[in-house]
């Protein structure tokens, strides 16, 4: 397949997002017809660069002789955009029912799509300031979508969103001019590009621009201390926080970070290097914390928002270690924990939708009144939990793997992190399940008795995950099998 | 023909599944048919035979059947693998013989708990789940079945929807998960430093690995142990046991307290003797803090019931206890004392499950519960009280009981084990632990028997009924393990020789 076919992928939903004001989609159905058919003809599309995909590059344009925005789909950035283009047109399914009983239709819609593209612009990044550019632009394309409700709260929580993401983002910069500085080119490359002989004495340096790049890009993945904005932003309609929050934002974060780390510094330059310990502190810090934060916290979404802050650090976990077996846990983690969230955050959703309840206690016998959601929360719940069977396991049995060869005290005190912040999750991911079945004996069901499941249109994208987690948990070697193949590119 | 193994299991489990989708449905739904309505009458006799299919066929494929099978494969081609050996023949004709038993019982005392098919499709599950644990034939599998029985079995806790049900349940959960993790903790580790997981009799350690990293090997041991150990109530995760398993309906007390704690044991066995071997641990701290535990949750939970005034929380805390002697059995590293365990799982899992059995009973005819209202019981309820009484001589270790052989094998294991002060200390906390067992246990059959002259209360004919029946059926199986217990320590003499 030609490599332009790259460029369509990534303008073909943000034009046709842009477009969307400008058309004369009077009638609703209009509207969602045209978002759903942009969205699926973006995903095949995408599918087909995937299965034929290009050798060379694709030069968008220069900016300067050396900087040029190149796309370039390698194996790791596949594995980043099959995952975004196989969630997006059940997001976008669910967001069409969803956004029926909210307002600025059009405005979301546009955003929402433009997004996409912004998404897979990252995925296809070949080079560290294409990443960035794209990086940049997905901050301020999803602020429209934080802020929609225009509500106090809402501003406020756009607000502190578009801070932390600029900060980050210009710490993140910081990184990207070391490498144009100090590396041999600015493409991707397995194993990194770093010139030693130019960085000669300066190896500190180096490792404190890494640390400050990782933390830069790591605020969009929500690492402890830049995670304030993810729970905050739950105020966003949910397909967003669903959505973006949970897999296409938050995950460019650490799909950056595995960029830098793998592909721009390089694992071995950084293997043992006080910068490695640091930064794993911090990110086995985050995977308590994130947990331990969603336990406090009665508010449903904002709980799953927490609990994306624990399982992206489980991620980056994967990344630090630095080994292939941490590496292949953290794509595991990436696609398996994208499915897990979604549901958890659809089913939140689908009950605010239904009844406009927001808190957990509110949810006494829900389980009898919207048995297909809240049976798909459970096998969420179960599988973040990491029981064997479902994909949460299977991504953590690999991260601990990884972890557990890598044979330092501090990647041991890692696995103890992993397996506290299963415990935690239990707590708060069964404690609304078992309120929910058994909401105690004298409970009054005919104070919910108008509660129901929502349609087709909401719980199919549900029963879909809820297959793929099981797909996953029982045959695993599927997924892994690829994942290897990605892994051994990388190392 | 080796999918034979796997028959009993899917029978038990997708009638399980079946009973809890019509007892949702017929919540969810205003009009429901008449047989997937509550009134429905014959929920009970229908999970009856469901149950002696799955029993026959399963003792059939322990027995006679072939003895190996392997499915798909979970993580890094570590398959899915059913093995039979004797020891999981042994756990499982015990959970089998049981769970039929308790059935029989749960027909007439479950009519008055209501949400009938719910109790009986998690009852069905929870045996096709505990089948399939005894049959587990590597750690992973294992430990896939024991996340799935404390999953399964939680309904059985929360059965009456109480507030103080759903705490109850709560706590075992999140305990259960606690000790799960622990163990997966382990798990971990000892993957590195195994030529692989399946269960080996002896051990399959990489034994050049392992003593490399011989401190972090003992961690994840240790780990294991106390994981596992929650399930069985050791110390320091005992503290769900108490709580959990009163809170449920009699007949769940009953198999809870009985079998699924024995599924601890079963993980501490299988990870001991099966997968790192005793010789690894020997002489650690590991082992010298397990035998404390064990010790200390001996001597505590006899105190503790000791204290205990409401019934089924007093015979909670004596499973604590008497749960502890079968660790403290295995902790000992001896040929002899893990006989003496493995009589002591089949002994104290008839005979605890006939004591709480007695308690559903005396709550279901008189309403009681606590243990100062027991007062001339026996006037009223003969038959029950003298079968409670024969399970509790047992449960103390008078001769020719089964506590007596068992704890005579520990005590002579003990000496044997040669650990100085230990094996001193062990068998003098098993000395006053068995008063204590007396002390708890037969003020009942005393005070219910002869309440003294200033009660009065009216003589009562009890009849014996499918309730009391089972009751006494259990402990007199009981009573005859003790008088003719060769069979029994032949066998778990058959299965240590393979071990040491």
């Amino acid at each position: 397949m030609s490599s332009y076919f790259m460029l369509i992928a990534v303008l073909l939903p943000i034009v046709g997002g842009c477009l969307i004001p400008l058309l004369p989609l009077n009638k609703r159905s209009w509207l969602a017809i045209y978002t759903e058919f942009i969205v699926i003809t973006t995903s095949v599309l995408v599918f087909l660069i995937i299965v034929n995909r290009p050798d060379s590059g694709f030069v968008v344009f220069d900016l300067t002789k050396e900087l040029s925005i190149t796309l370039k789909l390698d194996e790791t950035g596949s594995v980043f955009a099959t995952l975004v283009a196989f969630l997006w047109p059940f997001a976008t399914l669910y967001a069409v029912e969803y956004m029926r009983h909210e307002t600025h239709e059009k405005t979301f819609f546009g955003f929402y799509t433009m997004t996409y593209g912004v998404t897979l612009g990252i995925a296809m990044a070949g080079n560290i300031v294409t990443l960035y550019l794209f990086y940049e632009m997905l901050t301020i394309v999803t602020l429209p979508l934080v802020m929609h409700t225009l509500t106090k709260e809402a501003i406020k929580a756009s607000r502190t969103y578009i801070y932390y993401s600029l900060g980050g983002a210009a710490f993140a910069f910081i990184g990207m001019v070391y490498i144009l500085k100090y590396g041999s080119t600015a493409d991707f490359v397995a194993g990194g590009v770093l010139d030693m002989a130019k960085i000669g004495n300066g190896t500190d340096l180096m490792l404190l621009v890494y640390v400050i790049c990782f933390c830069g890009f790591s605020v969009k993945a929500a690492m402890f201390p830049f995670s304030a904005w993810l729970p905050k932003a739950g105020v966003a309609p949910t397909p967003v926080t669903a959505l973006l929050h949970a897999v296409a934002v938050v995950k460019a974060g650490a799909f950056a970070i595995i960029r830098v780390t793998n592909f721009s510094f390089g694992t071995e330059a950084l293997k043992g290097t006080w910068a490695q310990n640091f930064l794993m502190v911090l990110v086995i810090f985050t995977i308590v914390y994130g947990c331990s934060r969603g336990l406090k916290e009665p508010h449903f979404k904002r709980r799953l928002a927490w609990s994306t802050v624990s399982n992206l650090s489980y991620i980056l976990f994967g990344v630090i270690t630095m080994s292939p077996m941490g590496l292949l846990g953290a794509f595991a983690h990436m696609i398996c924990h994208a499915f897990m969230k979604i549901t958890a955050f659809f089913c939140a959703g689908s009950v605010i939708y239904k009844t406009g309840r927001n808190y957990v206690y509110e949810l006494d016998g829900f389980g009898r009144k919207m048995p297909k959601t809240f049976f798909a929360f459970t096998i969420s719940g179960l599988a973040l939990m990491g029981v064997p069977g479902l994909c949460g396991f299977v991504s953590k049995w690999d991260l601990a793997k990884g972890a557990v060869t890598n044979n330092t005290v501090l990647s041991f005190v890692g696995v103890a992190a992993l397996l506290v912040s299963s415990l935690l999750t239990a707590i708060y991911m069964l404690s609304v399940v078992v309120r929910a079945y058994f909401p105690g004996k004298d409970f009054d069901y005919s104070t919910i008795s108008d509660v129901k499941d929502p349609n087709w249109m909401m719980t199919l994208p549900l029963i879909i995950f809820v297959v793929v987690m099981f797909v996953i948990g029982l045959n695993p070697s599927l997924l892994m099998s690829q994942l290897s193949e990605v892994v051994d590119t990388v190392f | 023909m080796e999918y034979v193994i796997v028959l009993p299991i899917l029978i038990s489990v997708l009638i399980g599944v079946l009973l809890l989708i019509s007892s949702f449905v017929s919540h969810t739904r205003e009009k429901s048919k008449a047989f997937i309505s509550d009134n429905f009458k014959y929920t009970g006799v229908v999970s009856l035979i469901t149950l002696f299919v799955c029993v026959a066929i399963t003792l059939y494929v322990a027995w006679f059947g072939p003895d190996d099978i392997v499915l798909f494969s979970l993580v890094d081609d570590i398959p899915i693998h059913f093995h039979i050996d004797d020891l999981g023949r042994l756990f499982v004709t015990v959970t089998s013989i049981v769970w039929l038993m308790v059935c029989v019982y749960a027909i007439k005392y479950m009519k008055h708990e209501g949400e009938e098919r719910r109790f009986y499709g998690c009852y069905l599950i929870v045996y096709g789940v505990l089948v399939a644990l005894d049959f587990a034939g590597n750690l992973i599998t294992f430990y896939l079945l024991y996340e799935l029985m404390t999953i399964t079995s939680v309904v059985m806790v929360l059965h009456k929807g109480t507030k103080e049900a759903i705490m109850a349940g709560l706590k075992y959960l999140f305990y259960s998960m606690a000790g799960a993790y622990c163990a997966l903790f382990g798990m971990f580790v000892v993957y590195q430093h195994c030529h692989h997981l399946n269960f080996t009799a002896g051990a399959n350690l990489n034994e050049v690995l392992a003593s490399e990293n011989r401190e972090i090997m003992l961690v994840a041991v240790f780990f294991m142990l106390l994981g596992f150990g929650t399930k069985g109530g050791m110390l320091p995760f005992h503290a769900w046991l108490p709580t959990a398993h009163p809170v449920a309906p009699s007949p769940a007390s009953a198999v809870l307290s009985a079998i699924i704690v024995k599924s601890g044991v079963l993980g501490v066995i299988r990870t001991v003797y099966y997968v790192v071997g005793p010789d690894f641990i020997r002489g650690s701290w590991v082992q010298y803090a397990w035998i404390g535990f064990a010790l200390t949750t001996i001597f505590m939970g006899s105190m503790l019931a000791y204290r205990e005034k409401v019934f089924k929380k007093r015979l909670a805390y004596s499973t604590v206890s008497q749960v502890s002697y079968i660790f403290f059995g295995l902790a000992l590293l001896d040929p002899v004392a893990m006989t003496g365990s493995l009589v002591h799982v089949v002994g104290h899992a008839l005979i605890k499950c006939s004591l709480f059995l007695s308690a559903g009973l005396f709550a279901f005819k008189t309403g009681k519960t606590h243990v100062d209202d027991f007062i001339g019981i026996g006037k009223t309820m003969k038959v029950t009280l003298m079968a409670y009484t024969l399970g509790a001589l047992g449960l103390i270790g008078i001769p020719p009981t089964v506590g007596f052989i068992s704890k005579w094998y520990f005590a002579s294991g003990a000496l044997k084990a040669d650990l100085n002060v230990v094996s001193i200390l062990g068998i003098v906390v098993l000395l006053i632990s068995a008063l204590l067992t007396a002390g708890y246990l037969l003020p009942i059959t005393i005070r219910g028997f002869f309440p003294g002259k200033d009660v009065q209360i009216e003589e009562k004919e009890e009849k014996l009924d499918s309730m009391s029946g089972v009751i006494f059926i259990m402990a007199i199986l009981a009573l005859l393990i003790g008088i003719l217990p060769n069979p029994i320590i032949d066998f778990a003499r058959e299965i240590v020789a393979t071990l040491f």
